[in-house]
């Protein structure tokens, strides 16, 4: 359980970086010129300013774990504007994982049977150069595409803002009709790495004797490849989808602003551009418990994928 | 194990010549290997276009084409489309995007250059401090590296970015604050990756042999571990150099650059709000920014390939 002390360093640099920046009423007083003296008291005492550095760590560590996230600078509670848009958040996030999986499992597989066919050189030169494209290309020039040109889908944003132009009249449609391109973008996006990766953990399974045993009992290829291959080739992939569902975490910004997307991403944006810190602070320490716990669930499924690795 | 035994001894078949470097036996296998080739060329044209940018470019740098006394024809056009005269377009301006662009491509290297030279100094001095001292040290060190692995780095980087650039006091750093922060974010892959590397090294009989003879610790480190995990460094720099021009690129896109630099970001976020009526502006830019990415990505690639005779097969 490493987790613990990493979460608490964790709250410890980011309370730390952000008082090395200066006093935060201040920084967001020379942004917001408008706010008066005593509404810039309030402020410090509801971060507790007043206080001897220390106390105010632990206070605001206290807070948090009393699921207390405070209220932000411009008014509202951290909480609920937070939970207003984690969903957003949480579903491209997710679908992109899940869909870029299915999809990339199968193709790294076949490369790996098909190794240096043309396939295989195809589907590894595509990867190697899918790795770069970054989603503010691909996603902007999809957008232009089908959004302002073809005017298949919608431009961005996750629901009309009119009851009246929902298709059909349900807003489920409409959701969905928002959700289908940036989902799907966002797997292509995020697809090419989990090939690159599939690949070569299923070409180093390949080799094992067990294989050669599976095969020379009898067994029916997909058997072997799907079975006893791909159960074993799992173990670096769950690592490393653990791993970079954190990184995609921490790109939501990118990925949000580009779709016009209303998620926690976007949020962190706009509240960092105006440098309040209560919301700035809450979000950093959510998408970093998220990380966490991702990592976590990698774990778990360590031992169900692999018996040979314990819990302790 | 079979495997590795034929490896071993198809090696010598390759006949190695007398006096035939490591290096050079990698650059031969590095020009076997088309991706890194093209990687290679796609670096290095990048690198003529820095270095003769005026030579490149059509406009002098950030004139308003029709209207500036530099560059005073052909007319004056905002968001104008790509035509002969404006190859990819010009943006609300009125500058020429092509020429932009190829302006910005100094501003790349010096992020990607800049902000990995940092990374990496700070990743091999942990990776191998860590490394090679082992207890403590490396107990300390590494929890440290874990914490900054997990942590949203770039969210905190958005926000260091806001409050260097936007407040007063630093706000004249421009660009190297960029430089700076990206660099003292980005080494803790690196550094898990190079401690990794040392502690297979430190092994090795010839550092017990150089501690018998009284060979200090400092010398130990920087005369035999270092070059012996120079070959990972290398591939470490390449691949990073791709991800701190896209990290720049990233943050200046969503509004976080430094004001009044010319990087391929700082274009796409001037364009962005003019997308619908001016695709060429922002699109142009960030193509730039992805080729540019995948000539390092395939380079490291193709370097990891050549260097790394464990992956050889």
């Amino acid at each position: 359980m490493y987790l613990v002390p990493v979460f608490f360093g964790i709250t410890l640099l980011v309370f730390t970086i952000e008082r090395l920046a200066g006093d935060p009423v201040e920084l967001y007083g020379a942004l917001n010129p408008n706010i008066t003296e005593q509404q810039r008291e309030l402020l410090r005492k509801s971060l507790h300013l007043d206080q001897p550095i220390q106390v105010q760590y632990l206070s605001w560590l206290s807070d948090l774990l009393h699921l207390n996230l405070g209220s932000s600078f411009s008014g509202g509670s951290v909480a609920t504007l937070i939970a207003q848009r984690i969903w957003a958040t949480l579903e491209l996030q997710l679908l992109g994982l899940t869909l870029s999986l299915i999809i990339a499992i199968p193709i790294g597989i076949t490369s790996a049977r098909k190794r240096y066919s043309a396939l295989d050189v195809t589907i590894t030169s595509t990867s190697l150069i899918g790795t770069s494209i970054p989603i503010f290309f691909l996603g902007v020039a999809a957008i232009l595409i089908f959004g302002y040109h073809l005017h298949w889908f919608p431009s961005g944003g996750f629901q009309s803002t009119l009851p009246s132009q929902y298709p059909y009249g349900s807003l489920l449609l409409d959701q969905l009709w928002h959700l289908f391109l940036p989902a799907t973008i966002y797997t292509f996006a995020i697809l090419a790495p989990v090939v690159l990766l599939v690949r070569s953990s299923m070409l180093e399974v390949l080799r094992q004797d067990y294989i050669l045993a599976a095969k020379a009992s009898g067994l029916k290829d997909r058997t072997v490849i799907y079975k006893h291959g791909l159960r074993n080739a799992l173990i670096p992939i769950v690592t490393y989808v653990g791993l970079y569902f954190g990184g995609l975490l921490a790109g939501a910004p990118v990925t949000e602003t580009v779709f016009n997307w209303p998620g926690v991403g976007r949020m962190f944006v706009d509240y960092t551009t105006q440098l309040d810190f209560p919301v700035i602070q809450a979000i950093v320490v959510i998408i970093t418990l998220m990380t966490l716990i991702a990592n976590l669930i990698t774990d778990v499924t360590y031992a169900y994928i692999d018996p040979r690795i314990r819990l302790e | 194990m079979n495997q590795e035994g034929t490896s071993q001894t198809a090696e010598p078949q390759s006949a190695r010549p007398h006096g035939v470097s490591q290096w050079a036996l990698a650059w031969r296998r590095l020009k076997k290997n088309k991706t890194a080739i093209a990687g290679l060329a796609i670096v290095g044209a990048f690198v003529v276009m820095a270095a003769f940018d005026r030579l490149v470019a059509l406009y002098p740098p950030r004139c308003i084409v029709g209207l500036s006394p530099s560059c005073p024809s052909p007319d004056f056009v905002s968001n104008g489309p790509p035509t002969l005269t404006h190859p990819f377009g010009t943006n609300i301006d009125g500058y020429d995007v092509y020429s932009e662009i190829i302006y910005g491509t100094r501003a790349a290297f010096l992020i990607g250059l800049g902000a990995t030279g940092l990374a990496i100094l700070i990743a091999v001095i942990i990776g191998l401090a860590a490394g090679y001292f082992g207890g403590w040290m490396e107990n300390l060190l590494m929890r440290v590296t874990e914490v900054f692995l997990v942590i949203p780095f770039f969210l905190l980087l958005l926000v260091f970015l806001q409050v260097a650039l936007k407040f007063s006091q630093f706000s004249t750093g421009g660009i190297w604050i960029v430089v700076l922060v990206i660099g003292a974010f980005s080494w803790p892959g690196a550094a898990r990756i190079i401690r990794g590397e040392t502690l297979k090294v430190r092994e090795f009989e010839f550092i017990a042999a150089s501690r018998q003879i009284g060979a200090s610790s400092w010398r130990i480190l920087f005369r035999h571990l270092f070059p012996n995990v120079l070959h990972i460094v290398i591939v470490l720099l390449t691949l990073q150099i791709a991800a701190s021009i896209l990290t720049e690129a990233a943050v200046s896109f969503l509004g976080f650059g430094a004001p009044g630099s010319n990087t391929w970001g700082q274009q796409m976020y001037t364009s962005a709000n003019f997308i619908a009526d001016a695709w060429w502006a922002t699109l142009f830019p960030a193509l730039f920014v992805t080729v540019m990415v995948m000539g390092f990505n395939l380079l490291g690639n193709g370097l990891r390939d050549a260097l790394d005779p464990r992956l050889r097969e």
